[in-house]
């Protein structure tokens, strides 16, 4: 233990005494450094000093009222073991004196020489120390001074934000992983897509979609936006059979299918997988999202067969809440389109010039661009569009024109 | 090439131009029929006419001035000044003058003067023979600042600063003239022939301003030097076994600073040493410059060596003169663990 007094601080031109207005420390209290310890007032201004140090109060000097002189002893102070005592006793310097009667001010002692609190070192090594995310606070200095040297930083531990860990892991690429980076690379490579983005207004869908969820059979799950989009697709598609077809590249022939088999992209534990709701165009709305349900457990609990997963003459793919505001999504092969669904949020919309919040969904699709013209591949997102913005279009059946 | 000593480099450097360019005129005191106190234009007058090489009064401010007016009418003189020590009543021509003749006439008129003068101690010259006033011509605009430190160099350098179009001060450290010096007097001295830069081509070539010389290579301090402390520092760094990359500016204005900078980067550590005394002297401007540029690759503080803060004594010149010994004693502090 050691001891530590300190004096009263010059505060000013010309000052020689002090007058003490009140402690806020006593004989016994522990206090920390920085901490408000007496209230003193010169003929200038009225001056809080703070500790100097962190330690234990062993005596005061003077009560409130006395005039103490400047340099002579006012707080003795009892420091722990290898607590530096500060090499003088600060100058505590208020940097506008105020007039008598202004709010006290604080004034911080100068920091004394290697006080403390106050790192040395070179720039050199606090930029390693920065570059290598060590706290220099947390180092001890072992050169002169207590001056940090380069030697220090080896053995110091860098913030445990930016800790470095070493190895790697590695993961072999077999199974459906490997299949589905197979496929992937080969829809990507042999088909030029054409990616299309368009907007379309859901309030009406979502509406729709509310009160069907209020007023579902008791049996049924919750409808999502999903099983509405399949079903306004396979209308479209009664109208744009060019993008339901299966391209036979052995035989160089495109397979228009008059059934609607609708792949949905489902992400399970192993990977992407997409069940298959066959013959969607002959589904009832509830049939459907059933459908897309059962389908989407098996898959995931990988109970679903290997018909359950082929067969597919056209794919839809939702990230659900993950859905983004854009995606270019990969053409399931030997598919030649894909519809994505974006994230529906509400939006501020423009309406016969006022601005009103509206739900808006963006579709994301690709079309196989050998096969399907961007035309046609507009044309139909287009459809789908005002099938979903006039939802009751989806339940009405497409009257040919012919 | 040929063994030439630092005087007789000058004097090529001279006799070229003086060939090449009827505009180039050599003035002086003594410089032509006795040849320079220190024999730089010796034979000059002789062979090239007293209207060429030009015997002048004793006044330095006239040496300047008249050499302005010469300038400016579209010659291009080499004006001597016996030692700078004597370069102050020409001061104010200089600066006041011919500095500013350029801005002055915006841009009409120039003057591309090149003022020679020795300079440093070393030669018991006691504080009218021993000066070293470059800081105070560096800190002037519109003049450059030229010192070379041995013979190739000084041809070089001297030939540029003839060809520049605008005015510069040209120091020859006049303890170099004859031989190479480390900063010990008790040695025999050592003539440039013994020295790898005493070897100087006979004819015209050019070593560009601003481009200062890495004479040494090294890895553990920059020792930022010019003039007779290049050799002194050489010296020290060797006989302290520190792998010192030894910088020669060669020219002060306009200063090197990329190569100053990148030396420093690499090492970390910096030493500055001039003869010139130490308070606003030119070794300040490089301290603040690598401070500026190399703060955070700084090992150590950088640490300056140069003469005291007192005039050049005509007793104790070693006591004086910023040798092996502080030079030693500056690597040491900036070599300390960091």
């Amino acid at each position: 233990m050691s001891q530590f007094t300190f004096k009263m601080p010059d505060l000013g031109e010309g000052t020689v005494e002090a007058e003490i207005v009140a402690w806020h420390t006593k004989p016994g209290d522990v206090v920390t450094e920085d901490q408000l310890i007496v209230e003193v007032m010169t003929d200038k201004a009225a001056v809080e000093v703070p500790a100097p140090v962190s330690g234990r109060v062993l005596s005061v000097t003077g009560a409130a009222g006395d005039k103490v002189a400047v340099g002579s002893p006012l707080i003795v102070f009892e420091l722990s073991d290898g607590a530096a005592a500060p090499a003088s006793a600060p100058a505590a310097t208020p940097a506008l004196p105020k007039a008598v009667g202004a709010p006290a001010q604080t004034v911080a002692p100068l920091a004394p020489p290697a006080a403390k609190g106050r790192v040395m070192a070179s720039p050199a090594n606090r930029r390693r120390a920065s570059e290598a995310g060590i706290d220099l606070s947390t180092v001890a200095g072992s050169g002169p001074g207590g001056r940090i040297l380069r030697a220090d930083l080896q053995t110091a531990a860098p913030r445990e934000a930016v800790a470095d860990l070493a190895g790697t892991t590695e993961i072999k690429v077999i199974g459906l992983r490997r299949l589905i980076a197979e496929r992937m690379s080969e829809a990507k490579r042999t088909i030029p897509h054409f990616a299309y983005v368009e907007e379309v207004d859901v309030t009406e869908l979502e509406s729709l979609r509310a009160h069907l969820n209020q007023t579902r059979p008791k049996d049924a799950g919750s409808l999502s936006y999903l099983p509405l989009v399949v079903l306004a697709l396979t209308r479209v598609l009664e109208s744009f059979p060019q993008c339901n077809v299966l391209y036979d590249a052995a035989r160089g022939v495109l397979v228009r299918h008059h059934a609607m088999h609708v792949g949905i992209a489902t992400q399970t534990p192993d990977g992407l997988k997409v069940p298959v709701v066959r013959n969607a165009q002959s589904l009832g709305l509830w049939e459907v999202a059933a459908e897309i349900r059962r389908l989407a457990e098996r898959a995931r609990a990988n109970k679903a067969t290997r018909e359950e997963l082929i067969g597919s003459t056209i794919t839809v793919t939702s990230l659900g809440r993950l859905g983004g505001i854009a995606s270019t999504p990969i053409i399931n092969a030997p598919e030649v389109a894909i519809i994505g669904l974006n994230k529906a949020v509400e939006r501020p919309v423009v309406i016969n010039g006022a601005v009103v919040v509206r739900r808006i969904m963006n579709l994301s699709s690709s079309f196989d661009h050998r096969f399907v013209d961007g035309y046609d591949a507009a044309a139909m997102i287009q459809a789908l569009k005002e099938r979903l913005e006039h939802p009751a279009t989806i339940f009405i059946p497409t009257v040919k024109s012919s | 090439m040929a063994n030439m000593n630092m005087i007789q480099a000058l004097n090529s450097a001279m006799d070229i131009m003086l060939g090449k360019d009827p505009s180039v005129v050599l003035m002086g005191e003594d410089i032509g029929y006795f040849g320079g106190v220190f024999r730089a234009t010796e034979g000059l007058q002789r062979k090239y006419g007293e209207h060429r090489v030009i015997d002048t009064p004793i006044a330095e401010g006239g040496i300047v001035a008249t050499a302005i007016g010469m300038s400016v009418n579209s010659l291009r003189p080499v004006a001597e000044i016996q030692f700078a020590d004597y370069i102050y009543p020409g001061f104010d021509q200089i600066v006041s003058e011919l500095a500013r003749i350029r801005y002055r006439s915006a841009g009409d008129f120039f003057a591309p003067i090149t003022i020679r003068t020795p300079c440093g101690g070393g030669i018991r010259g006691g504080q009218t023979h021993s000066q070293s006033p470059e800081g105070i011509f560096t800190h002037v605009s519109g003049i450059k600042v030229v010192m070379p430190s041995n013979p190739c160099d000084a041809k070089g350098l001297l030939i540029t600063c003839i060809e520049d179009d605008d005015p510069v001060v040209f120091f020859e450290p006049k303890r170099l003239y004859n031989g190479p010096f480390d900063g010990d007097p008790n040695k025999p001295a050592v003539p440039w022939s013994t020295h790898p830069k005493g070897q100087v081509d006979e004819g015209y070539f050019k070593v560009p301003l601003g481009k200062a010389d890495i004479v040494r290579a090294g890895s553990a301090v920059s020792i930022i030097t010019y003039g007779t402390m290049v050799h002194v520092a050489a010296a020290a760094a060797a006989a302290m076994n520190v792998d010192a990359e030894i910088i020669d500016l060669r020219s002060l204005v306009p200063l090197d600073v990329d190569t100053v900078c990148t030396s420093v980067k690499k090492t970390g550590r910096c030493v500055v040493a001039h003869e010139a005394t130490r308070f606003s002297g030119f070794g300040a401007e490089i301290l603040s410059i690598v401070q500026e540029e190399c703060f955070w690759d700084l090992e150590a503080p950088i640490q300056r060596v140069a003469g005291w803060d007192t005039p050049y004594p005509h007793a104790f010149e070693w006591e004086y003169f910023p040798g092996q010994a502080r030079i030693k004693a500056a690597l040491k502090a900036v070599l300390e663990p960091a």
